[in-house]
């Protein structure tokens, strides 16, 4: 009896020490880049916190009743859209029945609304693959398209939250100083990799292959979604014998046998390479996330 | 832990799906472990799949009404099968049953090797996501199983052998879409099991091992932030395990054979 008043008291105790003492915006993304973004420019004026972990693949998610209950108390909803969460978001968005963060509201928030996409001409047809009508979503690898988004957050953020007008926009114009100078810093560390080959495993790299001047020789998957079986892997090392690739990419979550396979045969690196943020050691914020890329592109150990 | 998240209208339409699964399942599982042919199930289910799979191979929508008569039909046709293979080689009925689950669940891979979305759908279709079910889809199910469930409790003497099997592939085709394949097994073998001895209550028994491991289940699921799916499957484990240890003895006795006890 004792010991289950004093857990309460002490419960209680963390509840009143945890909460701040203004009225936080609640923010819930899809993908753990645009929680990164809502944090540098809301500060600890917002609460974010996204769906996917770095860890894992976001065309998939596992159902937990937490997820339902975040969405639903959530005063800003930020997904990258492009019919990238097809598979979950609306039925997620269904279920949580939160009418203010409904696409089309002002509480909903698709990043790639802001950005120029790229791969937008394909024909769609179910038997390509994994192939999204509206262009490629993968729009966060490239660190020109961030300020873009960040632009049209600011704005929510100052309609959503009115009072603290100057504070976000005090926060957006540092955090848009420092990208801007380290983009920079990244474009002028990558200078020698314009026109290099590489070889990736899903088409999620189109961004960064665009801003770098990467050339794109192949792609493990044989269509988007579909994992690289054994004789189109064996296609590949012959179609590659005489080309000088750089390096073999994936992201974390996806299957390392298919690089590892062409890697140990055509000896050349296949590295991980951070595809948002929290997904690398080292790639805990926006910045990281770029830096660890360049690293690895740079000077692929593995 | 995490209090927001255990919310009736989160947690009730997966409840009800629960309940729904349960009405049919109890009865036939009780059946199903009496007649030894435990993975039937999985059987009908995944040919089921095959089904859906199919059905999404010609073009049509997963969610369609077309595509639903498609998976009803392979069950159907599943359950035809075994009917007869009861009669002709019931010795092997199980090993028969077995190489159906093999048979379809690869069947489903070959058909799906170049189709990246129905990948999607399949896996969707066996691990189940319980949490995402509206009343929109509980509705015509809660209809077909409590009509199953009539039929069966009242009548299955009458019809016999291909009576169970027919009943038995359209509650597994309504069930499994709703809860996924490993719900659908552990809601049909769970309570059987636990009420395995009972000669009185077995199907009421049943029901309660049934829902208060769904109920369990979600609980947990909400609080330790965990996939809602397995964590019932757990619970359901154990509080199968549970009520075996905790269901009375004499429940164990038939009613006539108690008044001949002395005491």
């Amino acid at each position: 009896m004792n010991r289950i008043t004093s857990y309460n008291i002490c419960f209680l105790l963390l509840m009143l020490g945890a909460a701040p003492a203004w009225a936080q915006l609640r923010i819930f993304t899809c993908e753990p880049e645009w929680a990164a973004l809502a944090t540098e420019l809301g500060g600890d004026r917002v609460e974010a916190e996204s769906a996917v972990t770095g860890l894992q693949d976001v065309h998939y998610i596992q159902a937990r009743p937490s997820l339902i209950a975040k969405v639903r108390r959530a005063d800003l909803m930020i997904c990258t859209g492009a019919d990238l969460e097809i598979g979950w978001l609306p039925l997620l968005l269904r279920q949580a029945n939160n009418p203010t963060i409904q696409p089309g509201e002002l509480g909903f928030m698709a990043a790639t609304d802001f950005v120029d996409l790229l791969e937008q001409s394909q024909v769609v047809d179910r038997a390509l693959g994994d192939i999204h009508p509206f262009g490629n979503p993968h729009v966060q690898t490239d660190p020109r398209n961030i300020p873009r988004v960040a632009a049209a957050l600011l704005e929510r953020l100052q309609t959503l939250d009115a009072a603290q007008t100057d504070y976000y926009a005090a926060r957006y114009a540092d955090f848009s100083a420092r990208w801007e100078e380290a983009v920079r810093r990244w474009s002028t560390r990558a200078e020698s990799l314009r026109g290099q080959a590489i070889v990736t495993h899903h088409k999620s790299w189109a961004y960064m292959i665009d801003w770098l001047g990467l050339d794109e020789i192949a792609t493990l998957e044989p269509k988007p979604g579909v994992p690289p079986s054994t004789s189109h892997l064996a296609r590949m090392l012959e179609q590659l014998q005489n080309e000088n690739v750089r390096l073999i990419v994936r992201s974390a979550y996806q299957n390392g046998r298919g690089s590892h396979w062409l890697s140990d045969r055509m000896g050349i690196p296949a590295v991980v390479l951070p595809h948002t943020v929290g997904s690398v050691d080292g790639a805990d914020d926006l910045f990281g996330m770029f830096d660890v890329m360049l690293d690895v592109l740079l000077e692929p150990g593995e | 832990m995490n209090w927001a998240a255990l919310d009736i209208t989160i947690l009730g339409p997966a409840l009800l799906a629960g309940a729904i699964v349960l009405v049919t399942h109890v009865p036939l599982g009780q059946e199903v472990l009496n007649r030894g042919i435990i993975f039937i199930d999985l059987a009908i289910a995944q040919t089921a799949g095959l089904g859906v799979i199919a059905a999404s191979g010609l073009g049509w929508d997963v969610h369609s009404l077309a595509a639903q008569l498609a998976a009803f039909t392979a069950a159907l046709g599943a359950a035809l099968i075994l009917t007869w293979t009861e009669a002709r080689f019931g010795e092997v009925q199980e090993a028969l049953i077995g190489m159906l689950f093999v048979l379809a669940a690869t069947g489903g891979i070959l058909l799906l090797a170049t189709n990246p979305r129905g990948g999607e759908e399949l896996r969707e279709l066996l691990v189940g996501q319980i949490l995402w079910v509206d009343w929109h889809t509980l509705g015509p199910a809660a209809v077909v199983s409590t009509a199953v469930a009539a039929i069966w409790i009242r009548g299955h003497e009458r019809f016999g052998r291909i009576g169970f099997y027919v009943l038995f592939a359209l509650s597994v085709t309504v069930s499994v879409q709703l809860v996924g394949i490993f719900l659908v097994f552990a809601s049909l073998i769970a309570p059987a099991l636990a009420t395995r001895n009972l000669k009185r209550y077995a199907v009421r028994v049943g029901y309660g091992v049934g829902l208060v491991g769904y109920l369990l289940g979600l609980i947990l699921s909400a609080q330790f932030d965990l996939p809602t799916g397995a964590v019932i499957v757990w619970a359901l484990g154990g509080v199968a395990v549970l009520s075996a240890w905790l269901i009375p003895a004499h429940w164990s006795q038939p009613a006539e054979n108690r008044r001949d006890i002395p005491r």
